[in-house]
Protein backbone atom coordinates (compact mmCIF):
# COMPACT_ATOMS: atom_id res chain seq x y z
CA UNK A 1 0.00 0.00 0.00
CA UNK A 2 1.63 3.14 -0.85
CA UNK A 3 1.95 6.42 1.41
CA UNK A 4 -0.71 8.17 0.21
CA UNK A 5 -2.97 5.66 -0.06
CA UNK A 6 -2.53 4.78 3.47
CA UNK A 7 -2.65 8.20 4.24
CA UNK A 8 -6.26 8.14 2.59
CA UNK A 9 -6.71 5.42 4.28
CA UNK A 10 -6.26 6.27 8.09
CA UNK A 11 -8.29 9.35 7.04
CA UNK A 12 -11.36 8.17 5.88
CA UNK A 13 -11.18 5.45 8.61
CA UNK A 14 -11.02 7.23 11.68
CA UNK A 15 -14.36 8.53 12.29
CA UNK A 16 -15.68 5.11 11.61
CA UNK A 17 -13.00 3.37 14.02
CA UNK A 18 -14.51 5.52 17.07
CA UNK A 19 -17.73 4.02 17.47
CA UNK A 20 -16.15 0.33 16.52
CA UNK A 21 -13.63 -0.38 19.54
CA UNK A 22 -15.82 -3.64 21.12
CA UNK A 23 -14.46 -5.48 18.12
CA UNK A 24 -10.77 -3.85 17.96
CA UNK A 25 -11.42 -1.70 15.34
CA UNK A 26 -13.77 -2.42 12.60
CA UNK A 27 -13.03 0.81 10.00
CA UNK A 28 -15.13 1.08 6.53
CA UNK A 29 -13.65 3.22 4.31
CA UNK A 30 -14.51 3.88 0.14
CA UNK A 31 -11.58 3.00 -1.53
CA UNK A 32 -10.53 5.93 -3.74
CA UNK A 33 -6.69 4.87 -4.74
CA UNK A 34 -6.41 1.14 -4.96
CA UNK A 35 -6.75 0.47 -8.35
CA UNK A 36 -7.55 -3.32 -7.52
CA UNK A 37 -10.81 -2.14 -5.30
CA UNK A 38 -11.84 0.12 -7.95
CA UNK A 39 -14.83 2.16 -6.99
CA UNK A 40 -15.71 -0.41 -4.47
CA UNK A 41 -16.10 -0.10 -1.10
CA UNK A 42 -13.48 -1.77 1.20
CA UNK A 43 -13.28 -3.08 4.55
CA UNK A 44 -10.50 -3.30 7.12
CA UNK A 45 -10.94 -5.18 10.86
CA UNK A 46 -8.27 -5.02 13.17
CA UNK A 47 -9.15 -7.79 15.07
CA UNK A 48 -6.30 -7.77 17.47
CA UNK A 49 -4.21 -4.23 17.14
CA UNK A 50 -1.07 -5.78 18.74
CA UNK A 51 -0.53 -8.56 16.19
CA UNK A 52 -0.28 -5.74 13.49
CA UNK A 53 -2.56 -7.44 11.02
CA UNK A 54 -4.82 -5.72 9.08
CA UNK A 55 -7.83 -7.66 7.45
CA UNK A 56 -8.83 -5.79 3.93
CA UNK A 57 -11.87 -7.07 2.55
CA UNK A 58 -13.64 -6.01 -0.85
CA UNK A 59 -16.00 -7.26 -2.69
CA UNK A 60 -16.01 -11.04 -1.93
CA UNK A 61 -12.14 -11.14 -1.04
CA UNK A 62 -10.00 -10.76 1.98
CA UNK A 63 -6.50 -10.09 1.53
CA UNK A 64 -4.38 -10.00 5.28
CA UNK A 65 -1.52 -7.01 5.23
CA UNK A 66 1.16 -6.96 7.86
CA UNK A 67 1.94 -3.49 8.94
CA UNK A 68 2.61 -2.74 12.29
CA UNK A 69 2.79 1.06 12.32
CA UNK A 70 -0.63 1.34 10.24
CA UNK A 71 -1.93 -1.02 12.75
CA UNK A 72 -1.15 1.00 15.36
CA UNK A 73 -2.02 4.01 13.96
CA UNK A 74 -5.33 2.97 13.21
CA UNK A 75 -5.83 1.60 17.11
CA UNK A 76 -4.55 5.25 17.94
CA UNK A 77 -7.24 6.41 16.29
CA UNK A 78 -10.13 4.04 17.83
CA UNK A 79 -9.57 5.42 21.09
CA UNK B 1 -38.43 -27.71 15.78
CA UNK B 2 -36.23 -29.66 13.12
CA UNK B 3 -33.82 -26.14 12.75
CA UNK B 4 -36.47 -23.75 12.69
CA UNK B 5 -34.67 -21.01 14.86
CA UNK B 6 -32.26 -23.50 16.42
CA UNK B 7 -29.07 -21.56 17.49
CA UNK B 8 -29.04 -18.05 19.28
CA UNK B 9 -27.56 -16.00 16.42
CA UNK B 10 -29.68 -17.50 13.68
CA UNK B 11 -32.68 -17.45 15.59
CA UNK B 12 -31.96 -13.21 14.58
CA UNK B 13 -31.81 -13.94 11.22
CA UNK B 14 -34.62 -15.10 10.15
CA UNK B 15 -33.79 -15.00 6.27
CA UNK B 16 -30.95 -16.89 6.20
CA UNK B 17 -32.38 -20.00 8.70
CA UNK B 18 -32.12 -23.01 6.90
CA UNK B 19 -35.21 -24.82 8.91
CA UNK B 20 -35.49 -28.52 7.07
CA UNK B 21 -34.43 -29.79 4.26
CA UNK B 22 -35.38 -32.99 2.43
CA UNK B 23 -33.54 -35.17 0.05
CA UNK B 24 -36.03 -38.11 -1.96
CA UNK B 25 -35.70 -40.30 -5.36
CA UNK B 26 -39.11 -38.63 -6.70
CA UNK B 27 -41.61 -40.56 -6.62
CA UNK B 28 -43.73 -39.63 -9.49
CA UNK B 29 -40.28 -39.66 -11.65
CA UNK B 30 -38.14 -42.14 -10.03
CA UNK B 31 -35.13 -41.30 -12.44
CA UNK B 32 -34.66 -38.22 -10.14
CA UNK B 33 -33.88 -36.81 -6.77
CA UNK B 34 -35.31 -33.60 -5.18
CA UNK B 35 -34.10 -31.98 -2.48
CA UNK B 36 -35.49 -29.17 -0.76
CA UNK B 37 -34.05 -26.60 1.57
CA UNK B 38 -36.63 -24.45 3.39
CA UNK B 39 -35.72 -20.57 4.68
CA UNK B 40 -37.62 -18.43 7.39
CA UNK B 41 -38.98 -20.29 10.07
CA UNK B 42 -43.15 -19.94 11.10
CA UNK B 43 -43.92 -17.09 7.86
CA UNK B 44 -47.60 -15.82 9.72
CA UNK B 45 -49.86 -15.92 6.25
CA UNK B 46 -50.76 -12.15 7.11
CA UNK B 47 -47.45 -11.17 6.67
CA UNK B 48 -47.84 -7.72 4.31
CA UNK B 49 -47.20 -5.03 3.99
CA UNK B 50 -43.36 -6.52 3.30
CA UNK B 51 -44.08 -9.98 2.55
CA UNK B 52 -41.62 -12.68 3.22
CA UNK B 53 -38.78 -13.23 0.90
CA UNK B 54 -35.28 -14.48 0.06
CA UNK B 55 -32.20 -11.99 1.40
CA UNK B 56 -30.62 -10.71 -2.20
CA UNK B 57 -27.62 -10.93 0.19
CA UNK B 58 -27.78 -14.63 1.17
CA UNK B 59 -26.06 -17.36 -0.92
CA UNK B 60 -28.06 -20.11 -0.52
CA UNK B 61 -26.16 -23.00 -1.55
CA UNK B 62 -27.37 -26.75 -1.64
CA UNK B 63 -24.55 -29.63 -1.18
CA UNK B 64 -23.92 -33.35 -2.36
CA UNK B 65 -21.53 -35.40 -0.89
CA UNK B 66 -20.41 -38.68 -3.28
CA UNK B 67 -17.42 -39.49 -1.38
CA UNK B 68 -18.23 -39.74 2.12
CA UNK B 69 -15.73 -36.98 3.76
CA UNK B 70 -17.90 -34.85 4.56
CA UNK B 71 -17.12 -32.11 1.65
CA UNK B 72 -19.18 -30.86 -0.85
CA UNK B 73 -18.25 -32.25 -4.34
CA UNK B 74 -21.48 -30.41 -6.23
CA UNK B 75 -22.94 -27.34 -4.90
CA UNK B 76 -26.12 -26.05 -6.41
CA UNK B 77 -25.72 -22.30 -5.22
CA UNK B 78 -29.24 -19.98 -5.46
CA UNK B 79 -28.53 -16.10 -5.37
CA UNK B 80 -31.83 -14.03 -5.10
CA UNK B 81 -32.65 -10.26 -6.55
CA UNK B 82 -35.36 -8.30 -5.66
CA UNK B 83 -36.78 -5.51 -8.29
CA UNK B 84 -38.83 -3.03 -7.30
CA UNK B 85 -41.37 -1.40 -9.80
CA UNK B 86 -42.39 1.67 -8.05
CA UNK B 87 -40.84 2.70 -4.84
CA UNK B 88 -43.60 5.54 -4.56
CA UNK B 89 -46.02 3.58 -2.93
CA UNK B 90 -45.87 1.58 0.14
CA UNK B 91 -48.03 -1.54 -1.68
CA UNK B 92 -46.69 -5.15 -2.41
CA UNK B 93 -49.39 -5.25 -5.36
CA UNK B 94 -50.96 -2.68 -6.56
CA UNK B 95 -53.81 -4.87 -8.07
CA UNK B 96 -54.65 -8.10 -8.62
CA UNK B 97 -51.52 -10.52 -9.51
CA UNK B 98 -53.02 -12.71 -12.09
CA UNK B 99 -49.47 -14.06 -13.89
CA UNK B 100 -45.83 -13.55 -12.17
CA UNK B 101 -45.14 -11.26 -14.66
CA UNK B 102 -47.75 -8.95 -13.54
CA UNK B 103 -47.42 -5.30 -13.64
CA UNK B 104 -49.28 -5.44 -10.46
CA UNK B 105 -46.98 -6.59 -8.48
CA UNK B 106 -44.48 -3.96 -6.92
CA UNK B 107 -41.92 -6.06 -5.57
CA UNK B 108 -40.89 -8.62 -7.54
CA UNK B 109 -37.58 -11.52 -7.05
CA UNK B 110 -35.73 -13.14 -9.53
CA UNK B 111 -32.89 -15.77 -8.93
CA UNK B 112 -30.04 -17.68 -10.95
CA UNK B 113 -28.55 -21.23 -10.33
CA UNK B 114 -25.04 -22.62 -10.76
CA UNK B 115 -23.68 -25.75 -10.39
CA UNK B 116 -19.84 -25.85 -9.08
CA UNK B 117 -17.91 -29.10 -8.74
CA UNK B 118 -14.55 -29.78 -7.85
CA UNK B 119 -13.56 -26.19 -9.26
CA UNK B 120 -15.72 -25.71 -12.36
CA UNK B 121 -18.76 -23.33 -11.83
CA UNK B 122 -21.45 -23.47 -14.46
CA UNK B 123 -24.44 -21.04 -14.01
CA UNK B 124 -27.62 -23.19 -15.11
CA UNK B 125 -30.39 -20.51 -15.73
CA UNK B 126 -30.44 -17.07 -14.37
CA UNK B 127 -33.61 -14.19 -14.02
CA UNK B 128 -35.63 -17.10 -12.85
CA UNK B 129 -38.97 -15.61 -11.64
CA UNK B 130 -40.26 -16.59 -8.15
CA UNK B 131 -44.21 -16.77 -6.87
CA UNK B 132 -45.41 -13.72 -4.95
CA UNK B 133 -47.17 -14.52 -1.66
CA UNK B 134 -50.51 -15.69 -1.07
CA UNK B 135 -52.26 -12.61 -0.13
CA UNK B 136 -55.41 -13.14 -0.25
CA UNK B 137 -58.24 -13.10 -2.90
CA UNK B 138 -58.55 -10.05 -4.03
CA UNK B 139 -54.99 -9.77 -4.41
CA UNK B 140 -53.66 -13.71 -5.28
CA UNK B 141 -57.30 -15.13 -6.58
CA UNK B 142 -55.72 -18.27 -8.72
CA UNK B 143 -52.27 -18.69 -6.17
CA UNK B 144 -51.79 -22.23 -7.99
CA UNK B 145 -51.81 -21.21 -11.05
CA UNK B 146 -49.02 -18.42 -9.85
CA UNK B 147 -47.07 -21.27 -7.92
CA UNK B 148 -47.33 -23.26 -11.48
CA UNK B 149 -45.60 -20.16 -13.63
CA UNK B 150 -42.52 -20.17 -10.95
CA UNK B 151 -41.66 -24.06 -12.27
CA UNK B 152 -39.00 -23.50 -14.17
CA UNK B 153 -37.20 -26.88 -16.53
CA UNK B 154 -33.62 -25.36 -16.81
CA UNK B 155 -32.33 -28.25 -18.87
CA UNK B 156 -30.42 -31.18 -18.08
CA UNK B 157 -33.83 -32.70 -16.92
CA UNK B 158 -33.63 -30.06 -13.93
CA UNK B 159 -36.37 -28.66 -12.61
CA UNK B 160 -36.47 -25.67 -9.99
CA UNK B 161 -38.77 -23.94 -7.86
CA UNK B 162 -38.23 -20.91 -5.48
CA UNK B 163 -40.74 -18.81 -3.34
CA UNK B 164 -43.32 -19.79 -0.72
CA UNK B 165 -44.72 -23.04 0.46
CA UNK B 166 -46.93 -24.55 3.12
CA UNK B 167 -44.85 -25.47 6.10
CA UNK B 168 -44.47 -29.42 5.92
CA UNK B 169 -42.60 -30.22 9.37
CA UNK B 170 -45.34 -31.03 11.98
CA UNK B 171 -44.36 -30.69 15.88
CA UNK B 172 -45.68 -29.90 18.85
CA UNK B 173 -43.40 -27.28 19.70
CA UNK B 174 -45.62 -26.20 22.46
CA UNK B 175 -45.08 -29.36 24.31
CA UNK B 176 -41.66 -31.11 23.39
CA UNK B 177 -39.96 -26.99 24.67
CA UNK B 178 -41.98 -27.57 27.75
CA UNK B 179 -40.03 -30.09 29.83
CA UNK B 180 -40.65 -32.74 27.06
CA UNK B 181 -44.82 -32.63 28.42
CA UNK B 182 -45.83 -34.54 25.04
CA UNK B 183 -49.57 -33.98 25.52
CA UNK B 184 -50.12 -38.37 24.46
CA UNK B 185 -48.17 -39.00 27.64
CA UNK B 186 -47.88 -36.49 29.87
CA UNK B 187 -49.99 -38.34 32.59
CA UNK B 188 -46.98 -40.10 33.11
CA UNK B 189 -44.84 -36.61 33.06
CA UNK B 190 -43.56 -36.08 36.57
CA UNK B 191 -44.27 -32.07 36.35
CA UNK B 192 -48.08 -31.93 35.27
CA UNK B 193 -49.57 -35.38 35.68
CA UNK B 194 -52.68 -33.71 33.24
CA UNK B 195 -54.52 -36.38 31.01
CA UNK B 196 -53.17 -38.08 28.28
CA UNK B 197 -54.61 -35.55 25.11
CA UNK B 198 -53.65 -35.39 21.12
CA UNK B 199 -51.03 -33.34 19.95
CA UNK B 200 -50.96 -29.82 18.66
CA UNK B 201 -49.06 -28.81 15.44
CA UNK B 202 -47.43 -25.87 16.08
CA UNK B 203 -46.62 -24.77 12.73
CA UNK B 204 -50.18 -25.47 11.46
CA UNK B 205 -51.04 -22.84 8.95
CA UNK B 206 -47.57 -21.14 8.45
CA UNK B 207 -45.24 -21.22 5.62
CA UNK B 208 -42.20 -21.24 4.80
CA UNK B 209 -39.68 -20.19 1.28
CA UNK B 210 -38.61 -23.33 -0.21
CA UNK B 211 -35.66 -23.93 -2.54
CA UNK B 212 -36.94 -27.14 -4.75
CA UNK B 213 -34.33 -28.77 -7.08
CA UNK B 214 -34.92 -32.60 -8.69
CA UNK B 215 -32.23 -33.26 -10.93
CA UNK B 216 -31.53 -36.80 -12.38
CA UNK B 217 -29.95 -39.43 -10.40
CA UNK B 218 -27.07 -39.88 -12.52
CA UNK B 219 -25.97 -36.18 -11.98
CA UNK B 220 -25.61 -37.00 -8.26
CA UNK B 221 -24.33 -40.25 -8.27
CA UNK B 222 -19.91 -40.47 -8.50
CA UNK B 223 -19.05 -40.78 -11.50
CA UNK B 224 -22.70 -40.03 -13.37
CA UNK B 225 -23.41 -43.53 -12.54
CA UNK B 226 -27.18 -44.54 -12.36
CA UNK B 227 -27.96 -46.06 -9.09
CA UNK B 228 -29.64 -49.52 -9.35
CA UNK B 229 -28.22 -51.71 -6.83
CA UNK B 230 -28.68 -50.66 -3.13
CA UNK B 231 -25.29 -52.73 -1.47
CA UNK B 232 -23.54 -50.40 -4.19
CA UNK B 233 -21.62 -47.58 -2.09
CA UNK B 234 -21.93 -44.93 -5.11
CA UNK B 235 -25.93 -45.60 -4.45
CA UNK B 236 -25.81 -42.94 -1.19
CA UNK B 237 -25.02 -39.55 -1.62
CA UNK B 238 -25.23 -37.14 1.88
CA UNK B 239 -27.09 -33.68 1.10
CA UNK B 240 -27.30 -30.68 3.52
CA UNK B 241 -27.86 -27.20 2.89
CA UNK B 242 -26.44 -24.00 3.88
CA UNK B 243 -26.84 -19.87 3.97
CA UNK B 244 -23.56 -17.80 3.77
CA UNK B 245 -23.80 -14.18 4.63
CA UNK B 246 -20.66 -11.46 3.85
CA UNK B 247 -18.34 -11.48 6.71
CA UNK B 248 -18.52 -7.88 7.33
CA UNK B 249 -21.76 -5.63 7.42
CA UNK B 250 -21.42 -1.82 7.55
CA UNK B 251 -24.80 0.28 8.19
CA UNK B 252 -24.21 3.89 6.45
CA UNK B 253 -25.94 6.55 9.12
CA UNK B 254 -28.79 8.30 8.12
CA UNK B 255 -29.23 6.77 4.98
CA UNK B 256 -30.74 3.37 5.31
CA UNK B 257 -28.23 2.07 3.37
CA UNK B 258 -26.15 -1.11 4.35
CA UNK B 259 -22.43 -2.42 3.20
CA UNK B 260 -21.76 -5.92 2.84
CA UNK B 261 -18.25 -7.11 2.08
CA UNK B 262 -15.62 -9.56 2.13
CA UNK B 263 -16.04 -13.63 1.58
CA UNK B 264 -19.11 -15.73 2.50
CA UNK B 265 -19.18 -16.87 5.72
CA UNK B 266 -21.47 -19.56 6.65
CA UNK B 267 -24.28 -18.94 9.05
CA UNK B 268 -26.74 -21.72 8.99
CA UNK B 269 -26.14 -25.37 7.95
CA UNK B 270 -28.90 -28.41 8.12
CA UNK B 271 -28.70 -31.89 7.70
CA UNK B 272 -30.10 -34.26 9.61
CA UNK B 273 -33.63 -32.89 11.10
CA UNK B 274 -33.02 -32.29 14.76
CA UNK B 275 -29.26 -32.11 14.74
CA UNK B 276 -28.36 -28.73 16.01
CA UNK B 277 -31.73 -28.32 17.79
CA UNK B 278 -31.64 -30.89 20.15
CA UNK B 279 -28.26 -32.60 19.93
CA UNK B 280 -25.87 -29.75 20.15
CA UNK B 281 -25.44 -28.17 23.38
CA UNK B 282 -26.64 -24.15 23.22
CA UNK B 283 -23.05 -22.82 23.83
CA UNK B 284 -22.29 -24.55 19.90
CA UNK B 285 -24.94 -24.18 18.22
CA UNK B 286 -23.37 -21.00 16.67
CA UNK B 287 -20.44 -22.57 15.77
CA UNK B 288 -22.18 -25.65 14.45
CA UNK B 289 -23.57 -23.69 11.93
CA UNK B 290 -20.87 -22.31 10.71
CA UNK B 291 -18.73 -25.55 10.26
CA UNK B 292 -18.96 -28.07 6.85
CA UNK B 293 -20.18 -31.85 8.13
CA UNK B 294 -16.44 -32.90 7.67
CA UNK B 295 -15.71 -31.01 11.03
CA UNK B 296 -18.83 -32.92 12.91
CA UNK B 297 -16.49 -35.47 14.75
CA UNK B 298 -16.04 -32.39 17.09
CA UNK B 299 -19.77 -33.14 18.23
CA UNK B 300 -19.50 -37.23 18.56
CA UNK B 301 -19.94 -36.99 22.06
CA UNK B 302 -23.15 -35.15 22.36
CA UNK B 303 -24.54 -38.16 19.83
CA UNK B 304 -23.18 -41.10 21.64
CA UNK B 305 -24.66 -39.41 24.71
CA UNK B 306 -27.66 -37.37 23.97
CA UNK B 307 -28.90 -34.59 26.55
CA UNK B 308 -32.29 -36.10 26.39
CA UNK B 309 -31.68 -39.76 26.57
CA UNK B 310 -30.92 -38.57 30.22
CA UNK B 311 -33.65 -36.51 30.73
CA UNK B 312 -36.57 -38.76 29.82
CA UNK B 313 -36.12 -40.94 32.57
CA UNK B 314 -36.07 -38.73 35.03
CA UNK B 315 -39.14 -36.78 33.48
CA UNK B 316 -41.24 -39.69 32.65
CA UNK B 317 -40.32 -41.64 36.10
CA UNK B 318 -40.42 -45.26 36.21
CA UNK B 319 -41.23 -45.21 32.01
CA UNK B 320 -37.57 -45.42 30.93
CA UNK B 321 -35.73 -47.66 33.28
CA UNK B 322 -33.63 -49.74 30.67
CA UNK B 323 -32.85 -46.27 28.87
CA UNK B 324 -31.42 -44.95 32.38
CA UNK B 325 -29.55 -47.76 32.91
CA UNK B 326 -28.03 -47.69 29.47
CA UNK B 327 -24.35 -45.76 29.71
CA UNK B 328 -22.72 -46.80 26.44
CA UNK B 329 -21.82 -44.77 23.89
CA UNK B 330 -24.73 -44.66 21.54
CA UNK B 331 -23.58 -46.51 18.64
CA UNK B 332 -26.80 -46.24 16.28
CA UNK B 333 -27.50 -42.43 17.25
CA UNK B 334 -23.60 -42.51 15.62
CA UNK B 335 -24.67 -44.69 12.62
CA UNK B 336 -27.99 -42.72 11.74
CA UNK B 337 -27.07 -39.33 12.24
CA UNK B 338 -23.14 -39.47 11.49
CA UNK B 339 -22.24 -42.07 9.63
CA UNK B 340 -25.35 -44.65 7.68
CA UNK B 341 -26.39 -47.80 8.71
CA UNK B 342 -23.89 -50.06 7.39
CA UNK B 343 -25.07 -53.60 4.95
CA UNK B 344 -26.53 -55.57 7.38
CA UNK B 345 -28.03 -53.95 10.32
CA UNK B 346 -31.19 -53.29 8.45
CA UNK B 347 -32.28 -56.26 5.86
CA UNK B 348 -31.98 -55.12 2.11
CA UNK B 349 -30.62 -51.45 3.09
CA UNK B 350 -27.56 -49.37 4.15
CA UNK B 351 -27.13 -46.06 3.63
CA UNK B 352 -22.91 -45.88 5.11
CA UNK B 353 -21.23 -43.21 3.81
CA UNK B 354 -17.64 -43.93 5.47
CA UNK B 355 -16.10 -43.47 9.02
CA UNK B 356 -16.69 -39.38 8.52
CA UNK B 357 -18.43 -38.59 11.05
CA UNK B 358 -21.01 -36.09 9.23
CA UNK B 359 -24.16 -34.87 9.66
CA UNK B 360 -25.82 -35.26 6.29
CA UNK B 361 -29.34 -36.73 4.91
CA UNK B 362 -28.04 -39.85 3.83
CA UNK B 363 -29.98 -41.30 0.64
CA UNK B 364 -29.49 -44.68 -1.03
CA UNK B 365 -30.84 -44.08 -4.76
CA UNK B 366 -31.34 -47.15 -5.44
CA UNK B 367 -34.22 -47.52 -2.86
CA UNK B 368 -36.88 -46.94 -4.84
CA UNK B 369 -39.54 -44.61 -3.66
CA UNK B 370 -42.93 -46.14 -1.76
CA UNK B 371 -45.86 -45.40 -3.51
CA UNK B 372 -48.47 -47.05 -1.96
CA UNK B 373 -49.03 -46.43 1.72
CA UNK B 374 -45.08 -44.98 2.64
CA UNK B 375 -45.25 -45.08 6.64
CA UNK B 376 -44.40 -41.54 7.76
CA UNK B 377 -41.73 -43.56 10.07
CA UNK B 378 -39.54 -44.66 7.40
CA UNK B 379 -36.72 -47.42 7.69
CA UNK B 380 -38.63 -47.40 11.49
CA UNK B 381 -41.73 -48.31 9.88
CA UNK B 382 -40.10 -50.62 7.28
CA UNK B 383 -40.23 -48.58 4.65
CA UNK B 384 -37.26 -47.99 3.29
CA UNK B 385 -38.01 -45.13 0.91
CA UNK B 386 -37.91 -42.74 4.07
CA UNK B 387 -36.44 -40.99 6.98
CA UNK B 388 -33.24 -41.95 7.69
CA UNK B 389 -32.85 -42.67 4.16
CA UNK B 390 -33.08 -38.96 3.13
CA UNK B 391 -36.24 -37.68 3.98
CA UNK B 392 -39.91 -37.26 2.76
CA UNK B 393 -41.73 -34.40 3.08
CA UNK B 394 -44.38 -35.97 5.22
CA UNK B 395 -41.47 -37.69 7.13
CA UNK B 396 -42.35 -38.27 10.81
CA UNK B 397 -38.73 -36.91 11.96
CA UNK B 398 -40.01 -36.04 15.44
CA UNK B 399 -41.43 -39.47 16.56
CA UNK B 400 -38.37 -41.48 14.38
CA UNK B 401 -35.94 -39.53 17.24
CA UNK B 402 -37.75 -39.23 19.72
CA UNK B 403 -37.97 -42.97 19.58
CA UNK B 404 -34.24 -43.55 18.81
CA UNK B 405 -33.19 -41.77 21.45
CA UNK B 406 -35.74 -43.31 23.51
CA UNK B 407 -33.87 -46.30 22.86
CA UNK B 408 -35.52 -48.48 20.32
CA UNK B 409 -32.92 -48.60 17.83
CA UNK B 410 -30.04 -49.64 19.97
CA UNK B 411 -30.86 -53.69 19.18
CA UNK B 412 -29.59 -52.87 15.94
CA UNK B 413 -26.13 -52.62 17.70
CA UNK B 414 -26.60 -54.36 20.63
CA UNK B 415 -28.99 -57.66 20.33
CA UNK B 416 -28.71 -58.00 24.40
CA UNK B 417 -30.31 -54.45 24.83
CA UNK B 418 -34.41 -54.58 25.62
CA UNK B 419 -35.84 -51.23 24.76
CA UNK B 420 -38.37 -50.17 27.25
CA UNK B 421 -42.20 -50.11 26.46
CA UNK B 422 -42.06 -46.76 26.01
CA UNK B 423 -39.42 -46.40 23.59
CA UNK B 424 -41.66 -48.14 20.74
CA UNK B 425 -44.69 -45.81 21.56
CA UNK B 426 -43.52 -42.36 22.30
CA UNK B 427 -44.57 -39.15 19.86
CA UNK B 428 -45.42 -36.09 20.38
CA UNK B 429 -48.95 -37.23 18.98
CA UNK B 430 -48.59 -35.78 15.63
CA UNK B 431 -49.03 -37.60 11.75
CA UNK B 432 -48.89 -36.05 8.56
CA UNK B 433 -51.39 -34.35 6.96
CA UNK B 434 -52.19 -35.32 3.33
CA UNK B 435 -53.82 -32.25 2.66
CA UNK B 436 -50.57 -30.80 3.50
CA UNK B 437 -48.35 -31.97 0.03
CA UNK B 438 -48.57 -32.44 -3.53
CA UNK B 439 -48.13 -35.45 -5.32
CA UNK B 440 -45.53 -33.77 -7.76
CA UNK B 441 -42.80 -31.06 -7.35
CA UNK B 442 -42.81 -29.16 -5.23
CA UNK B 443 -44.71 -31.72 -3.33
CA UNK B 444 -45.02 -28.90 -0.47
CA UNK B 445 -48.54 -27.64 -0.28
CA UNK B 446 -49.88 -24.19 -1.32
CA UNK B 447 -49.51 -21.83 1.45
CA UNK B 448 -52.54 -20.03 2.95
CA UNK B 449 -53.10 -16.83 2.58
CA UNK B 450 -53.66 -13.79 5.10
CA UNK B 451 -56.87 -13.36 4.13
CA UNK B 452 -58.27 -16.40 4.36
CA UNK B 453 -56.38 -17.66 8.17
CA UNK B 454 -57.23 -17.03 11.64
CA UNK B 455 -54.35 -16.12 14.05
CA UNK B 456 -53.26 -18.29 16.74
CA UNK B 457 -55.84 -19.52 19.34
CA UNK B 458 -55.62 -21.23 22.60
CA UNK B 459 -55.94 -24.88 23.19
Amino acid sequence: MSDLSRRSFVKNSAGAAAGMTALGALIASRAEADTKAGSDPVVAYLKDPSSGEISVMTGDREVTVRDPKLAAQIARAAR
Amino acid sequence: MSSHREAPAISKDPVADNTDTYAFVSPDDPSTVTIISNYLPLEAPFGGPNFFEFGDDVRYDIHIDQTGDGEPDITYRFEFNTQVANPNTFLYNTGQIDSIDSPNWNRKQFYSVTRRSHGNEVVLASNLACPPCNIGPASTPDYEALAEEAIHQIGGGRTVFAGQRLEGFYVDLGAIFDLADLRPFQNLHIATMMAAAPGVNATNDFSVHSIALKVPKRELARGGWTPTDPTDRRSVIGVWATASRRQALIREPRTGVSVENGPWVQVSRLGNPLFNEVIVPMGKKDVWNSLPPADDGEFLQYVQHPELAGLLPVLYPGVFGNLAALNAARADLVAILLTGLPSGIVPGFQNYTGKTYADELRLNMAIPPTTTNPSPLGVIGKDLAGFPNGRRVFDDVVTVELRAIAGATYPLVNSNYTPDGAASLITDGLGPNSTRYLSSFPYLGMPQSGYQTAPLAMV
